[in-house]
């Protein structure tokens, strides 16, 4: 079966985002039924036959008059599943159609409208244009959010690629340093065979310190600072300064989880006994 | 030509026996000369129950869609809606629907030479009951009408000419009892538009569904998209080709009662389930009123249990004070 991609039920599709009170086709409301058939109900068989008998067509009425064609239904449809119901009706549509379409065809008369018969529909022009619009509207929506998550994507692609990129940098750096000092370390142990100081010697970072700050004095400096400006700074208030904070994270809590001091414990709450509204309230747990 | 149609209809139920020898001698004057046999024959009630033979069979079905006063903009809408479906329908003013409209409704419909008739009545604004009625001597139903969502829905994409004939599809669950093959027939001949009716167009490109689910009768109404070249015949694998789009309105109409009369008489049939969209939101506002009773009445039982159970006295409650 061909179902049509943009058309196939555009009542059910985003219902939500439609701001406009529709009712839905399953309301709760409307399905409510008696559990049980009532006992008093009519119904009179005969007389209804005997009606239809009345107001019915003669049988060996041309089916041109009727253009009605039965079709089965497979299996039962849950009334609440909007989408198994509408495909249910889609598909009787289609089928009825294709045996009709067959009927007429067989019949040899023109059925279906040319392409240049123009006449009035049912929907006028305006209506449709508003139908199109909006058919545009939700596909350019559905693009943007395309792009955007593209964009997305991209962004985080992106930034993947980078940190790989610094990560390959940073390992290359290392095996480049350990591959030079391998070498050193081989040429040590053949005992420069290859001759003495050679143009290698001079390079400085071979001498196994590179990671090693140098010794130069930094700018800036005050002349009575020994460490040259490599001693961590502030380390005089810093004392003090921690002290404080130290305090202040017994006092408040600093790691761990201040919910669990919250929290209500077996001991707690079985002693209801000391409970007094006046001094002795406050946390029993926070240290004093 | 209804007031034609109800004279002959007079002299076939009065002189059954007679007929065939009166007839030819008597023929009728009409306004555009004298009624020859032919056109005669058209009448299909009187020339199918008086010889059997088979006549030429012409629907002249007329329906009357009409609604009560105050009725809501929706189903208004769902109203003019069916009016476009069926070009071989009269569209009439608006009745009061608090009068005696079983007497009232029959005097307009055979004043409008109509012999069917679709009445929607809206009461309190919300519930949407349809009459549907065949006008002489009955049948007629009346519905509950549920799930409307009418053509304007800017969701429903489709499109067709206006007055084309459509296609109706019946599901195959209207023959397992005598009332739904009662409504199937009412449905055919109301919502079918007669063949060569003056304002049909002579192509098929839309399609009624009537499906029974549920015990409701569900209406749909597709375009029939297939790409043709000629008006007459289908491509090869057009049938596959094939797609529906749906053009509205859509509703689901929930069968009350079936009177033997137009508009009243005796009750053939009773919807043993049916349950009035009053008595529902009665039975609602039942339930919302219990909730505050509810809360005082569980609000007194625990204190009564309170009071029956006191708490013991802790022993060790100062165990550990210092």
């Amino acid at each position: 079966m061909v179902v049509p991609l943009v058309n196939d039920d555009p009542m059910i599709d985003n219902e939500t985002e439609d701001s406009v009170e529709v009712p839905s086709d399953s309301d709760s409301e409307e399905d409510v039924k008696l559990a049980e058939p009532s006992k008093t109900a009519v119904n009179n068989r005969e007389a209804i036959l005997d009606k239809l008998g009345d107001i019915s067509w003669p049988e060996n009425v041309d089916w041109k008059h009727k253009l009605s064609i039965d079709i089965d239904q497979e299996q039962e449809v849950d009334v609440n599943d909007d989408l198994a119901r509408e495909l249910s009706f889609y598909t009787q549509a289609l089928e009825g159609t294709r045996q009709a379409f067959e009927k007429l065809e067989s019949m040899g008369l023109p059925f279906l409208r040319p392409a240049d018969y123009y006449a009035e529909m049912v929907k006028a022009d305006s209506h449709m244009e508003k139908v199109k619009s909006r058919l545009l509207e939700e596909k350019r929506k559905m693009e943007e959010a395309d792009e955007r998550r593209k964009a997305r994507e991209a962004k985080r692609l992106s930034k993947e690629i980078q940190s790989q990129k610094l990560k390959e940098r940073a390992k290359q750096k290392k095996e480049d340093i350990e591959s030079v000092k391998k070498w050193r370390k081989q040429r040590q142990q053949s005992g420069f065979a290859d001759g003495g100081d050679g143009p290698d010697k001079a390079l400085g970072f071979e001498d196994g310190k590179v990671f090693e700050r140098s010794k130069k004095k930094r700018p800036g400096v005050s002349p009575g600072d020994r460490s040259g400006g490599k001693a961590k700074q502030a380390f005089g208030k810093g004392s003090k300064m921690q002290k404080k904070r130290d305090t202040k994270n017994s006092k408040f809590g600093f790691g761990g989880r201040k919910g669990s001091k919250k929290q209500n414990t077996a001991d707690t709450t079985n002693d209801f006994g000391g409970f007094s509204k006046g001094a002795g309230a406050g946390n029993k747990k926070r240290k004093r | 030509m209804g007031k034609k149609r109800k004279r002959s209809e007079k002299a076939g139920a009065a002189a059954v026996p007679k007929k065939d020898d009166v007839a030819p001698e008597r023929p009728v004057r009409t306004l555009l000369g004298w009624k020859n046999k032919n056109e005669d024959e058209n009448d299909k009630e009187v020339e199918v129950k008086d010889n059997g033979s088979s006549p030429i069979f012409r629907n002249k079905e007329k329906v009357l869609v009409t609604c009560s006063r105050r009725i809501v903009f929706r189903y208004r809408h769902l109203m003019l809606n069916i009016v476009s479906l069926l070009p071989h329908c009269k569209k009439d003013n608006k009745v009061e629907s608090k009068e005696t409209k079983g007497a009232t409704l029959n005097e307009l419909v055979e004043l409008k030479n109509c012999s069917s008739c679709l009445f929607f009545e809206c009461r309190k604004a919300k519930d949407l009951y349809l009459w549907m009625s065949k006008c002489p001597n009955g049948p007629s139903v009346k519905f509950l009408v549920s799930a409307v969502h009418t053509m304007e829905e800017l969701k429903l994409t489709g499109n067709h000419l206006k007055g084309s004939r459509p296609l109706l599809t019946f599901s195959s669950n209207f023959e397992k009892d005598a009332h739904w093959k009662l409504l199937k027939e009412m449905l055919l001949q109301i919502f079918e538009t007669p063949k060569d009716h003056r304002k049909a167009k002579p192509f098929h490109d839309h399609v009624f569904v009537f499906s029974i689910v549920d015990d409701h009768i569900w209406f749909r109404n597709y375009q029939i998209s297939v790409p043709h070249n000629e008006s007459d015949k289908l491509p090869r694998g057009g049938l596959d080709k094939m797609t529906l789009i749906e053009v509205g309105p859509r509703f689901c109409l929930n069968p009350i009662k079936i009177f033997g009369g137009s508009f009243g008489g005796p009750t053939l049939y009773e919807n043993p389930f049916y349950v009035s969209p009053n008595q529902i939101r009665a039975l609602q506002k039942k339930k919302k009123a219990g909730t505050f009773a509810k809360k005082v009445k569980a609000k007194t039982r625990r204190k009564r249990h309170e009071m029956a159970n006191p708490l013991e006295p802790d022993e060790f409650a100062d165990m550990w004070k210092d």
